[in-house]
């Protein structure tokens, strides 16, 4: 048991990972809040990006340009850039969602005029 | 030049998507023309690819000649080139259909309506060409948020559908991303290739196992998997009338489609032993939905979810195929898959003649009219002939496959699963259809329904006799094309 703490605590970042993804899912299910609801989607999608980013981190490493042609590459001194890469087209992903989201609750709003998910249910029946 | 062939078919709808408004700024009627152009255009093009490909073997497109795995990798290989042949013939045949539905309903936005339908086309044709994981989620995010704002079109109740469908489908996405960093974490790769030589010595991982796990769940979101599936009624029934038919074929289809892929082509190479879990999961889940989506589709009135929960537990239907893990229940699947496209597609364009042509909506308005036309009811029966699965359609083949598998591993639970699912099909299209033929006798007098009515509903009808006449030949390209793959 103790070793497993250990274990858990020498990854710090994961740690933060799960309690952001597990707050954002929170926030989603429970709040009644449309835009509330969005706020917790997105730090789900956040923190799914900063799980992917922090797999690349590496201690003493550099960014990855190479310095010189000369001599062979050694991977140790830069972090790996893929990750950042793809944590790039992920946030494009996320800032598309959130625009057609936030039309979305925009449109809801103008319609019902009330953004609490109940109020809503009870104006459609 | 038959090379690049993948990457026109992508590019011929996106390109015109982002030109439309340039296009109809004069005039907005001149949307649907450039649509339907843009779209033959396609279709054209992925004639010609699958025919490349039957002929040569599958083209594998890296972009900008990069090399895979460093590059972005394409691979049509036949059952994705069957698959977009599919897909935009039914893209195709649906914008075809909308032309009787007055262009007033768009209420002057039928600019971004038809952007967004060429948008979502070409996001289809980028999912089922993928060759890396990464380059899917992005693509299934394109069609997604398209897909969100084509539900969203009629306002009113649909925004609140559309806004649901939002929440559900872009925590899936963040759960497949997340299930894509855990393989990129302990393989190093997402090309799927690349993926399959270096997984299978590493299920034992519990970060494979886990990531394995997330992207089900991702993907079992935007396949409407049963207990996942709440999004889709809602999002299929408030949709506006012309485009649920080009949703209903194709959005869970592709995720389930990449969901195979995983599958066989990432952790079910190699040795067959670990990844049987897997697979048992698969199938017990799609037996569950199947069953329980046609108990809820029985329990409907309205005709939109009655079909909406058809399609649900034909996902199930497909899952269980796949989910024996041998090479007979891949194809099975697949080749259900295909028809199920169809089949989903035809449905709900019939369901928007009944609004269109006869104000039809539940089944007690179904009472009260008298569906004269021989088109409509003649497609309806087809149909619902092959959603039951009898023969000469394309919906009993898929199924006898399916069976087959189930019977060749022994699965009898898996066997059971599909026969309730089958009689509760029957019961719920019996329903359907016992209200159609006991219209009232003295009934309000339709016009005349239009030729583009009748020519696409006769299109799917003949598109499913197809798929059960030629099923031999379909078959048995696809058993090619999975050779090797599954115990």
């Amino acid at each position: 048991m103790v070793e497993l703490i250990q274990v858990w605590l020498s990854r710090p970042n994961f740690i933060a990972f799960v309690i952001l993804f597990l707050w954002g899912l929170y926030i989603t299910v429970v709040h009644h809040n449309l835009v509330k609801k969005l706020i917790g989607l997105y730090l789900v999608q956040t923190s799914v990006i900063f799980f992917l980013v922090t797999t690349s981190a590496k201690s003493g490493a550099t960014v990855p340009v190479l310095m010189s042609e000369a001599g062979s590459v050694n991977p140790e001194m830069y972090v790996n850039p893929l990750p950042h890469v793809l944590t790039l087209t992920a946030i494009v992903v996320q800032v598309a969602t959130l625009g057609v989201s936030l039309a979305l609750v925009s449109a809801i709003y103008r319609k019902f005029g009330s953004l609490h998910e109940t109020e809503i249910l009870n104006r459609l029946e | 030049m038959t090379y690049h062939i993948p990457a026109l078919v992508f590019l011929v709808p996106f390109v015109t998507a982002i030109g439309l408004p340039l296009i109809a700024l004069r005039d907005e009627r001149r949307c649907r023309p450039a649509a339907l152009a843009a779209l033959s255009v396609m279709a054209v093009l992925s004639l010609m690819n699958l025919g490349s490909v039957l002929s040569q073997g599958e083209i594998r497109y890296a972009f900008s000649g990069w090399a895979p795995p460093v590059g972005i990798e394409w691979v049509a290989d036949e059952i994705a080139s069957i698959m977009v042949v599919a897909a935009t013939l039914l893209a195709l045949v649906s914008v075809l259909y909308s032309s009787p539905f007055p262009i007033q309903t768009l209420q002057g936005r039928s600019v971004p309506y038809y952007s967004i339908l060429l948008l979502l086309v070409s996001g289809l044709s980028g999912v089922i060409y993928a060759g890396d994981l990464f380059n899917i989620f992005v693509f299934l995010e394109i069609v997604a948020l398209s897909a969100y704002s084509l539900v969203a079109v009629p306002g009113g109740r649909a925004l609140v559908s559309a806004f649901r469908y939002l929440i559900m489908g872009a925590l899936g996405a963040s759960f497949y991303l997340l299930g894509v960093a855990y393989f990129y974490a302990s393989t190093g790769t997402l090309n799927i290739a690349d993926l399959a030589q270096r997984t299978p010595g590493l299920l034992e991982s519990k970060a494979v196992i886990g990531g394995l796990i997330f992207m089900f769940i991702g993907l079992g979101i935007k396949m409407a998997l049963m207990p996942l599936h709440a999004w889709l009624p809602d999002a299929y029934s408030d949709a506006p009338d012309t485009a649920s038919p080009i949703l209903a074929a194709l959005l869970t289809k592709v995720a389930l489609l990449v969901w195979v892929r995983i599958l066989f082509w990432v952790i079910g190479v190699g040795d067959a032993e670990q990844p049987a879990v897997v697979f048992s999961l698969v199938w017990v889940m799609g037996a569950l939905a199947s069953v329980g989506g046609v108990v809820l589709a029985l329990s409907q009135t309205e005709i939109k979810r009655i079909f909406a929960y058809g399609g649900i537990a034909h996902v199930g239907l497909v899952l269980i195929g796949v989910g024996q893990g041998s090479h007979t229940g891949l194809t099975a699947g697949l080749f259900y898959l295909l028809n199920d496209a169809v089949m989903q597609c035809a449905l709900f364009l019939l369901a928007g003649v009944l609004v269109h042509q006869y104000g039809v909506r539940t089944l007690d308005d179904l009472k009260s009219v008298n569906v004269s036309s021989s088109w409509v009811v003649g497609a309806f029966v087809v149909v619902a002939v092959s959603m039951i699965g009898l023969p000469p359609t394309g919906g009993f083949f898929g199924k006898w496959y399916i069976v087959l598998s189930a019977v060749e591993s022994r699965n009898y639970f898996a066997l059971a699963a599909i026969i309730i699912t089958t009689l509760l099909t029957l019961a719920y299209f019996a329903r359907v259809l016992e209200r159609m033929f006991r219209g009232a006798p003295k009934s309000p007098q339709v016009p005349d329904t239009p030729l583009s009515f009748r020519a696409s509903v006769a299109a799917l009808a003949a598109a499913i006799m197809g798929l059960g006449l030629w099923s031999d030949r379909i078959v048995s390209v696809l058993l090619e094309a999975t050779r090797g793959l599954g115990q």
